[in-house]
């Protein structure tokens, strides 16, 4: 067994068990959100124009695909082409 | 010691911001800000341009100039050629010919230095420098649908908020990498638009209308490196647009670029003529994409080191000096 399996990491910001925290993406990826008052927000998710980058097709993010990975690069920490990069109501 | 290597950063002090992504995006406004033209460089542009379409009409009549490119969408950096292209009944078999006596009409008239006639490229064209205001010009005779392509991008940009800023800062990154030239394979003007035009359309915090685009460019650019730089699947994914709005589709379902001698390769078809892959001629994807990687590294390792640091340390420093690298005129 490879005893680097089992060191711990965790990161106290969001978890996740791939990165410390002084590496989390959240320290980067933070939006700044249009006021709730004046947000027209959709009441369902608009499908037709979700895309995924990794097989092509319509109606689920890269992410989120069933296919095999096309990018050689990892995608550990996961990116902004996910469903959970949504508001809770449209996940 | 004020920091000259990052001009744009002078008297334009970020670091006390909470969110690092903020930063950013004051940043690249600052960045945007400082080589967009000043209105004497606009006025000086146009009546360049005026001058040599007066010259043409009194060697041709019936020919009118045209400037498509970067310069008739102003996503130009500074020094960029300006392109034009004559229109008129001249082009085909006899372009070349025309060339030539265009030319030395030109340079007889002192509108034209350092000419240089480009006859055997797929597009045949004339490059000069205007003597008076020392603007590097490219003229083309044959007829391109560069034309069109200005018109759709204009729409683009009006529609599209953060697209001219985020587009600003992608040339400045690739042009300092000698990435953004056509002719070594790197990713022209156009399919650059495109990239980030769909990258806008299609993300998750903007279709849902959650956010205004020009309030989150810092983390938008920083996605974009992340989407076409780690994850975006070259192989087998082309992009394409439907009633206007930007597209993916499997590469193997588009006929017209079958057989693909290369799969590790962007295809982008065109607005205008759906048989046609803009993107062709960017041959050196791997360092394109490669180039995109170090960038998202190089921006969230400066995130999170500046995130820890003290506002002492903090003070003056920026986040997009190393990696656009500018060293261009100050304007
Ligand atoms: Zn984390
Ligand atoms: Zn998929």
């Amino acid at each position: 067994q490879c005893p680097h399996k089992w060191k711990k990491v965790q990161c106290s910001l969001c978890k996740s068990k791939k990165h410390s925290k002084e590496r989390c993406p959240s320290i980067w990826r933070a939006y700044i959100l249009i006021d709730d008052d004046q947000m027209v927000k959709p009441k369902v998710l608009p499908f037709h124009t979700i895309y995924c980058y990794n097989c092509g097709e319509k109606g689920h993010f890269g992410d989120d695909c069933n296919e095999r990975r096309s990018s050689r690069v990892p995608n550990e920490d996961g990116s902004a082409f996910t469903g959970s990069n949504l508001s809770s109501e449209l996940k | 010691i004020l920091n000259t290597d990052y001009p744009w950063i002078l008297n334009h002090d970020h670091s006390r911001q909470k969110e690092i992504s903020d930063w950013l995006t004051f940043e690249i406004k600052d960045f945007v800000a400082y080589i967009s033209p000043s209105r004497e460089e606009i006025e000086i542009r146009n009546q360049t341009i005026s001058t040599i379409r007066e010259a043409l009409k009194q060697l041709w009549p019936d020919a009118d100039l045209h400037v498509f490119g970067s310069y008739s969408t102003d996503l130009y950096l500074p020094g960029s050629d300006i392109d034009c292209v004559v229109n008129s009944e001249l082009g085909g078999k006899e372009s070349r010919n025309n060339l030539y006596s265009l030319a030395s009409h030109l340079k007889k008239n002192n509108l034209a230095t350092e000419i240089e006639v480009v006859a055997k490229a797929r597009v045949p064209i004339i490059k000069f420098v205007e003597p008076h205001s020392r603007i590097h010009i490219d003229v083309s005779f044959e007829r391109t649908n560069g034309l069109e392509a200005a018109k759709l991008i204009r729409e683009w940009l009006n529609d599209t908020p953060g697209l001219r800023e985020l587009v600003l800062i992608v040339k400045q990154f690739l042009h300092a990498r000698r990435l953004n030239n056509v002719h070594t394979g790197g990713l022209g003007g156009f399919s650059i638009i495109c990239l980030v035009f769909s990258f806008l359309h299609m993300h998750p915090r903007i279709i849902t209308k959650e956010i205004d685009s020009k309030d989150n460019l810092g983390v938008l650019l920083i996605e974009f490196f992340e989407l076409y730089g780690k994850n975006f699947g070259y192989d087998d994914v082309a992009l394409g647009s439907s009633d206007g709005y930007p597209i993916y589709f499997p590469k193997s379902s588009w006929s017209a670029i079958q057989p693909i001698k290369n799969p590790f390769s962007l295809a982008i078809q065109d607005p205008g003529d759906e048989s046609n892959n803009i993107s062709r001629g960017s041959f050196n994807i791997r360092d394109i994409k490669k180039a995109f990687a170090g960038a998202f590294d190089l921006l969230t390792n400066r995130c999170f080191e500046l995130h820890s640091a003290t506002f002492k340390d903090r003070l003056g420093k920026s986040i997009l000096g190393n990696v656009i690298k500018y060293r261009g005129k100050a304007r």
